[in-house]
């Protein structure tokens, strides 16, 4: 302005601007603040919030460095879980009011109650318990649990409910429990099966297990039994398998196999030894029911035998477990496969197929003959349209091979040979039609130039169209298909 | 006599220490400027505004309404160059409303708790009047 001196400049900015703000660490946003936002000296005092604002914290702030905190404001720490040293973690905090976007859910599994004073308690997750314990060393085992369990404060609260019941119980009605143990003693009775010896014996290491005895290393010195288990009837099954399986053949031993297989133990012995025999084919191949028949001569009579004992006696067991009249063994024969008839020809084939799949054509010459015009020369009958006609030094089907331009000017040649004499007669219609041949084909080519005006203004038309298409190919089409 | 009159001065009423009579606080020029990208909240409010000012009988200048800003930004759409060249075009409105009162800050306050819509914002301008 023209007023204005030289060295001043600005004009005295007497104003101070406020913006309104939720309140820091507020739930509520309705909750607001006006913050200064300019520089300027002008104060206004009437802003109650600006008092508002500094009092808390620099009350605080003188508090907690010059002396303690006050009382209230410690213990309050130190309710919330905080440690107490001097500073005023509150500040930190916020109020949880209900507001529509949050809501304080306690949560059933984090928090671990703290113990009441009474009260001490170990974690023992660590100590090892042995099934079973010859010696009780008191010393020893109160050493080792030392050394594994870990000292609590805090123990949470079993979330299961039949577990909360059984821990809120007093301790006098469990005292009888010890003896009655585990409700389902099934363990035992499954053992009792074996024989009392071995019963008595899991009693015993029973008896310890309940009794929860640590491990000791030492203690596995002194078990001598290799099984930790509980020895069952299964094992002792297993037990007998594997001797037979890998033993030597005892065939005193499997009568005392439990019944589990149909088959008397005899006749699993002869086929054992019928098996173990080479039993070597030379020249044919002979079924045991060949030797009983008696029909073919043998080499070994050994074999004859041992494969007619076989035979019989099967039959016998078919007789007595089946409990079927008596009758010749049938045997089946299988007869092998010659040579000759693994060879499919035409005729097998055809009929192993039924119509659905096979579509059996008349053969004929190839495509060309649908796609020539009957041709009738003069001199030909209908009868030899059917014959292919072998032309030339190599005896070559003319008619079916693939278009060649020779033999087209061959025809044409002979089209004009035998229309030259219609020719003559026909000069002057020639010109004329060389001129109508020059029209016709200005006419085309008139009408393709008409074609390509057509199609650039059909082009400019729907040019939005063809930008539609692109988009669309560029994403579904294939890359090979050119629009614009 | 007109000496004496002019001497004589109207008795006084002598009033509690602080009271400045009159008005109890002083007045203060002070401007309101909302602005919001919405313009339904932003009338809301400014009718919320001058209604409670014209309750408290403030001298008021109505809700002044600034010219609405725009601010545009056109990318392409396709992240790579390929493509129909097509392109987006995204715009923000602010709207911006100025409201004069002349009263004290306390008042102002009062005026200003109101329930504010979200998206709204409140600039506060106080000046000597």
């Amino acid at each position: 302005m023209a007023g204005r001196g030289g060295g001043g400049g600005r004009k005295p900015r007497n104003f101070a601007t406020f913006r309104l703000f939720p309140r820091a660490g507020a739930a509520d946003p309705n909750d607001r603040v006006f913050v200064r936002v300019d520089n300027n000296d002008y104060s206004v005092p009437g802003f109650a919030d600006e008092e508002a604002f500094d009092s808390d914290p620099t009350a605080d702030f003188h508090s907690s460095a010059s002396g303690p905190l006050p009382e209230s404001v410690r213990r309050e720490i130190l309710e919330l879980g905080l440690p107490d040293d001097g500073y005023n973690y509150l500040s930190h905090l916020r109020e949880l009011r209900p507001s529509a976007a949050s809501s304080f859910v306690p949560s059933s599994t984090a928090r671990p109650e703290p113990l009441p004073l009474d009260v001490k308690a170990y974690d023992a997750s660590r100590v090892r318990v042995a099934p079973s314990a010859d010696e009780l060393d008191e010393g020893k085992t109160i050493c080792k649990v030392a050394a594994k369990t870990a000292p609590l404060r805090k123990v949470q609260r079993a979330v299961d409910p039949d577990v909360a019941r059984l821990l809120d119980e007093s301790d006098a009605s469990h005292a009888g429990s010890e003896d009655e143990g585990l409700e389902e003693d099934f363990v035992i009775m499954a053992n009792q099966a074996e024989g009392d010896e071995e019963v008595e014996e899991e009693e015993e290491e029973l008896g310890n297990g309940v009794f929860s005895d640590i491990e000791e290393e030492e203690e596995f010195e002194f078990e001598d039994d290799p099984k930790p288990r509980v020895r069952r009837l299964l094992d002792e099954q297993f037990d007998l398998l594997a001797l037979e399986e890998y033993g030597d053949s005892d065939d005193e031993d499997k009568g005392g196999r439990d019944g589990d297989y149909e088959m008397p133990s005899e006749a699993i012995d002869e086929l054992k030894l019928f098996h173990n025999q080479n039993v070597c084919v030379d020249d044919e191949y002979r079924t045991p029911a060949d030797f009983v028949r008696g029909k073919l001569e043998s080499t070994t009579a050994d074999e004859v035998d041992e494969s007619a004992n076989v035979i019989r006696k099967c039959a016998e067991y078919a007789e007595r477990y089946l409990n079927e009249p008596a009758e010749e063994v049938e045997v089946v024969l299988v007869s092998e496969s010659s040579d000759e008839s693994e060879v499919w020809d035409c005729e097998t084939i055809v009929s192993t197929y039924s119509n659905l799949d096979n579509h059996p054509g008349k053969i004929e010459t190839p495509g060309n003959r649908r796609k020539r015009l009957p041709k009738v020369f003069p001199g030909e009958t209908a009868t030899t349209n059917d014959i292919i006609k072998l032309h030339g030094k190599e005896k070559l089907p003319v008619d079916y091979l693939p278009q060649r331009k020779r033999i087209a000017e061959k025809e044409k040649k002979v089209k004009s040979a035998e229309a030259s004499s219609a020719e003559k007669i026909k000069k002057e219609a020639q010109k004329e039609t060389k001129e109508e041949k020059k029209a016709r084909k200005a006419a085309v080519k008139e009408e393709k130039r008409e074609a390509r005006k057509a199609k650039k203004e059909l082009k400019g038309l729907y040019k939005s169209e063809t930008q539609k298409a692109q988009k669309v190919a560029a994403v579904t089409g294939p890359s090979s298909i050119r629009l614009m | 006599m007109a000496a004496a009159d002019v001497a004589y001065a109207p008795p006084m009423k002598a009033g509690k220490a602080g009271f400045e009579g009159g008005m109890p606080d002083v007045q203060h020029r002070i401007r309101i400027t909302l602005s919001s990208r919405n313009v339904k909240n932003l009338e809301k409010v400014c009718r919320d505004l001058v209604t409670g000012a014209k309750g408290k009988k403030l001298t008021l200048k109505g809700p002044v309404r600034m010219p609405t800003k725009v601010l545009n930004i056109t990318t392409r759409k396709s992240p790579c160059g390929e493509g129909t060249n097509t392109w987006d075009r995204f715009e923000m409105r602010v709207h911006k409303r100025v409201i004069d009162l002349i009263s004290s800050p306390d008042v102002v306050k009062q005026i200003t708790s109101i329930t504010i819509e979200p998206g709204v914002e409140v600039e506060v301008t106080i000046s000597d009047p």
